[in-house]
């Protein structure tokens, strides 16, 4: 009997107290800074396109076979707005397969791929679930207004900071070279 | 013509499940009942099957912890843990210490959220409401903390071969310290609301009986040996990662019953919260991750490691040939080696104890399946 | 989500509907004639109007049991229950009833259909027509009969047929192991429930509910008989198979006993007759122990008084509700011998500290006495052995588990080794 009263007495303290309950649609919880949605590309805005160069490491790498990608020459290369050879076509996640592991993000060399903090995404089509580039690109760039991301290996991947510092290295080279043979100049372009 | 005639009465063969409230999940128990009376059970198994261990062979060492995330679904981080700890032996690596902290208290907080799951849906099998939402309120506090930690509530994929995926955000030992005295209140309630009430009492004590040789036979492990008497516990018996530097206590019981494999794990909340504080106190800076190539690509041979998950000694067997991939991955999942106790237990029991026992049991089907 | 006060209008109109609802009740019962009235077409109709008056009450009282019960869950579970339809969620239950109204009604393809559509009224119907005799006021009551009580008792046991029945002509073995649950349980705890009535009969020397209401304008019988309220309200439970006496449709052994194969309207009755019923139950426990509509402390006006034994009905609802939160259920075997050794001893001793009372006319306040001395006793040796049990048990416990101590020392952190 006693444990009994003692149990009424749990579930009365609790009339008195505020339930814990978010209302959902109204109230969304904040998502934890490292919180890991579905994955989204990201945009080098210093040459106004993709990070990702498609270079399939994710594809291969993914569990479930989830992505789907297809590289091109990258035009803005042949008119030195970038540094990236190949740029990404198309790109395509099949939501409903991913696991939301962070795989993808690991293997990455390129800073172009993120676990976002998309988590509702329901749709009433079954097709509705897979993200093209745009979409994608569209969830990146929602997610670095979000978290002020930042990339990793800047000099690596951001185009601007790249050539910045490939034309730094031709100017010190064209300096250095002066004194020298001069025929080496053009190349520091590339 | 004769007007006499005999009845013969025969036993009613009763399908529990796949679709059954009490038998958390697709498990299906065929009951033999007189009545009320459990004559027999057969348990079937199998509706969640997804060939984890056959799908491991195909996939690389770092994809596969993603496939044991989901073996023990509510366990997963103790999961991750023992898959990264068989590789590592394998290679020869040690993870560096506060590495292992975070790991044993990641293991310590999922194995308390396990068994607040528990809690509740056993509360729920006996018809009790409340505990189970007590429960899932702590429980959300634990995965909320998982979230800022992992990244991801339920499958964290975070403990990796040769450490942790990342340090631990800078708020993480404070954050820890007041969800510990948090849960700790959450842990109290739920006990002083349940344990010691008396229809419980009525519903659980001397239930599913199960003594120490049948138990053993049966390959009983976990809160469902301990209940029995038998303290065995693998972080104690086969020290590994931290556990060594702490102190803490293995809770025993006395008579194997349902009531027992209950109250073993509401004394195990409270022992791993112990051992969350006593890591909290003893970590260190440092590094989280060994020095080691970015592939896991452990030498040929074959390695067996098994740990405590909150349902008993979880083993993994690897067999490696060298490549990338591991040739053979063999799970000794707890669930499915308890369910082999059901049958013993069920002696003399009525339908609602079948619901008990199979509850105190706490089976995950995605582990008893694979 | 509308505004506050949009919302609390609402729940002021809402509230004004049940008044309404009384008052129109109110009519209705004048246009009744005497039961020595002619039969006409007029008096025909009347009836007829003045039934369909009761049903509404009543159904909406059942109602407002559901939305109790689930805000009250929720509150005690750290939840806050229904908030969507309706201000505070007043409405979910009108919402449900046109769900379920509108659901495909389906049944098993082996079962005996004429007896599986007619169970849910076999149900539902006595638990209407008890309320045909149990008074909302003083005069607020279809009819009052002579014998109320006995017409309550007699009545309410019929609903056992119609679980009965259900169970058995779903086909469905969880349906007939929930219908012989309910047989047992219901027929058992009908005796205990008897004898807890019998009790206020015997002090209050009518069975007319309105006689027993009034006899207790001074002191309400739960100060007299309180061991009879105990065992009235415990088998009350037991009745209308409240936790922890649900045994007959526990949704995690039997999946919802009768009722499982049941679905849209069919099923609606089941549940509205299971609310309709906790209401009876409140209801009666307020009209025999706690004074129905009368107090202490002079006469009311017909409204208030009509709103004071709703709110001790509510009042032992929100008890039935608030053990519902805290207690598992028991196990059959368990279930009998609460009702068979433990309710029905302690009725019959009740029923005995009555007549002997009665008997040797002793003033009344010996009752209490006796009954608190019985109750204490009973009290007394279970709290004895329990809570020794308890806080030996966990001690015990604790003595039992195996201390590990760390094993390796940590090599002392380098700032130290310096």
């Amino acid at each position: 009997m006693i444990g009994t009263l003692k149990g009424m007495l749990t579930t009365v303290r609790w009339l008195l107290r505020r339930p814990v309950t978010a209302h959902y649609p109204e109230q969304h919880l904040p998502v934890q800074e490292r919180y890991m949605g579905f994955p989204a590309l990201l945009m080098d805005d210093t040459a106004g396109e993709p990070f990702c160069t498609g270079c399939m490491v994710c594809v291969r790498e993914c569990p479930t076979q989830c992505m789907s990608a297809q590289m091109h020459d990258n035009p803005k290369f042949t008119d030195g707005t970038s540094h990236r050879r190949k740029i990404i076509n198309e790109f395509e996640i099949n939501l409903n397969r991913c696991i939301l592991c962070g795989i993808c993000v690991d293997v990455c060399s390129f800073d172009a791929i993120e676990m976002s903090y998309e988590h509702e995404l329901a749709s009433y089509a079954r097709a509705g679930s897979r993200a093209d580039l745009d979409l994608l690109l569209e969830q990146g760039r929602r997610y670095m207004e979000m978290s002020g991301w930042n990339p990793e290996n800047p000099e690596k991947n951001v185009a601007g900071v790249a050539l910045a510092k490939r034309a730094a290295a031709a100017a010190a080279k064209t300096a250095a070279g002066e004194a020298g043979p001069a025929d080496d100049s053009t190349e520091g372009g590339e | 013509m004769t007007t006499e005639q005999t009845y013969e009465t025969v036993d009613m063969m009763l399908n529990m499940g796949p679709q059954h409230p009490a038998t958390h999940g697709v498990f299906r128990m065929v009951l033999t009942v007189d009545g009320e009376h459990v004559v027999d059970v057969t348990p079937h198994i199998g509706y969640l099957h997804r060939g984890s261990e056959k799908l491991a062979e195909n996939e690389t060492y770092g994809q596969v912890i993603t496939l044991f995330d989901r073996l023990d679904y509510v366990a997963n981080l103790n999961n991750e843990l023992i898959f990264c700890r068989a590789a590592e032996r394998l290679m020869g690596i040690d993870p560096p210490e506060r590495g292992q902290y975070i790991r044993v208290i990641l293991a310590e907080l999922n194995r308390l959220a396990s068994h607040l799951l528990f809690i509740g849906t056993y509360a729920i099998d006996l018809g009790a409401m409340t505990p189970i939402m007590y429960g899932f309120r702590e429980r959300e506090r634990i995965q909320n903390l998982f979230e800022s930690v992992t990244g991801a509530r339920m499958m964290h994929n975070f403990i990796r071969i040769g450490g942790v995926k990342e340090d631990v955000p800078p708020d993480f030992v404070p954050r820890v310290r007041a969800l510990a005295d948090d849960v700790q209140r959450g842990v109290e309630e739920i006990d002083r609301l349940l344990t010691f009430n008396e229809v419980f009492l009525a519903r659980t004590r001397g239930v599913g009986v199960i003594d120490v040789p049948t138990a053993l036979s049966c390959g009983l492990t976990g809160p469902g040996l301990r209940a029995s008497g038998v303290a065995y516990d693998v972080r104690k018996d086969y020290p590994h990662e931290v556990y060594p530097y702490l102190s803490y206590k293995v809770p025993v019981g006395e008579n194997g019953d349902c009531w027992d494999r209950y109250y073993m794990r509401v004394l195990e909340c409270y022992e791993s919260l112990s051992m969350v504080r006593q890591c909290l106190d003893q970590m260190e800076e440092g590094p989280v991750m060994a020095q080691m190539r970015r592939i896991a690509r452990p030498p040929k041979g074959e390695v067996y490691v098994h740990g405590e998950n909150p349902r008993g000694d979880i083993g993994v067997f690897l067999v490696s040939d060298g490549t990338d991939k591991p040739y053979r991955v063999k799970v000794r999942p707890p669930s499915f080696c308890n369910l082999v106790a059901l049958r013993p237990m069920m002696r003399d029991a009525y339908i609602a104890d079948a619901v008990a026992i199979l509850g105190s049991l706490d089976i995950v089907l995605g582990e008893v399946d694979r | 989500m509308r505004s506050k006060p949009v919302q609390l209008a609402i729940a002021v109109v809402l509230l004004v509907g049940v008044g309404v609802l009384v008052a129109v009740f109110t009519l209705a019962l004048a246009l009744l004639g005497e039961p020595g009235d002619d039969v006409t077409v007029l008096t025909v109709g009347k009836i007829v109007i003045a039934l369909f008056a009761l049903l509404t009450l009543v159904t909406t009282l059942g109602m407002s049991l559901v939305w109790l019960e689930r805000k009250q869950l929720g509150r005690m579970q750290g939840r806050v229950g229904p908030t969507r339809v309706g201000p505070f969620g007043l409405l979910q239950v009108v919402a449900d009833g046109i769900k379920l109204l509108m659901k495909e009604d389906v049944s098993p393809g082996s079962s005996s259909k004429a007896i599986f559509y007619v169970a849910p009224l076999l149900v539902f119907v006595p638990s209407f027509v008890v309320w045909l005799t149990i008074p909302i006021g003083r005069d607020l009551v279809v009819r009052s009969l002579d014998l109320g009580v006995f017409f309550f008792i007699a009545v309410s046991v019929l609903s056992i047929v119609g679980l009965i029945l259900a169970g058995w002509s779903s086909n469905s073995k969880y349906a007939i192991l929930g219908g012989f649950r309910s047989a047992a349980q219901l027929v058992s705890y009908e005796i205990p429930l008897i004898l807890g009535v019998l009790s206020v009969v015997m002090v209050a020397d009518s069975m007319r509910f309105t006689d027993i209401v009034d006899a207790q304008a001074s002191v309400p019988y739960l100060a007299l008989l309180p061991l009879a309220f105990a065992v009235f309200f415990i088998s009350g439970l037991a009745e209308v198979g409240r936790t922890p006496f649900d045994i007959y449709f526990a949704e995690s052994e039997v999946v919802g006993g009768p009722f499982v194969e049941y679905s849209g309207a069919h099923w609606a009755i089941f549940f509205l007759a299971e609310y309709v019923n906790t209401f009876l139950v409140a209801a009666l426990g307020a009209l025999l122990f706690l004074g129905g509509w009368t107090w202490p402390f002079g006469e009311l006006e017909q409204y208030p008084a009509v709103a004071l034994f709703l709110g001790k009905t509510y009042f032992l609802a929100v008890v039935i509700f608030w053990v519902r939160a805290t207690l598992p259920r028991l196990r059959i075997d368990q279930l009998m011998n609460v009702g068979w050794k433990m309710l029905i001893p302690l009725g019959f001793v009740s029923v005995i500290l009555v007549a002997v009372q009665r008997f040797y006319g002793w003033p009344t306040w010996t009752l209490t006495l006796m009954s608190v001395a019985v109750l204490g006793a009973a009290a007394f040796v279970q709290l004895r052995l329990q809570r020794s049990d308890a806080v030996a048990t966990a001690e015990r416990y604790a003595q039992h588990a195996v201390a590990v101590q760390p094993s390796r020392s940590r090599p002392a952190p380098e700032s130290q080794q310096a």
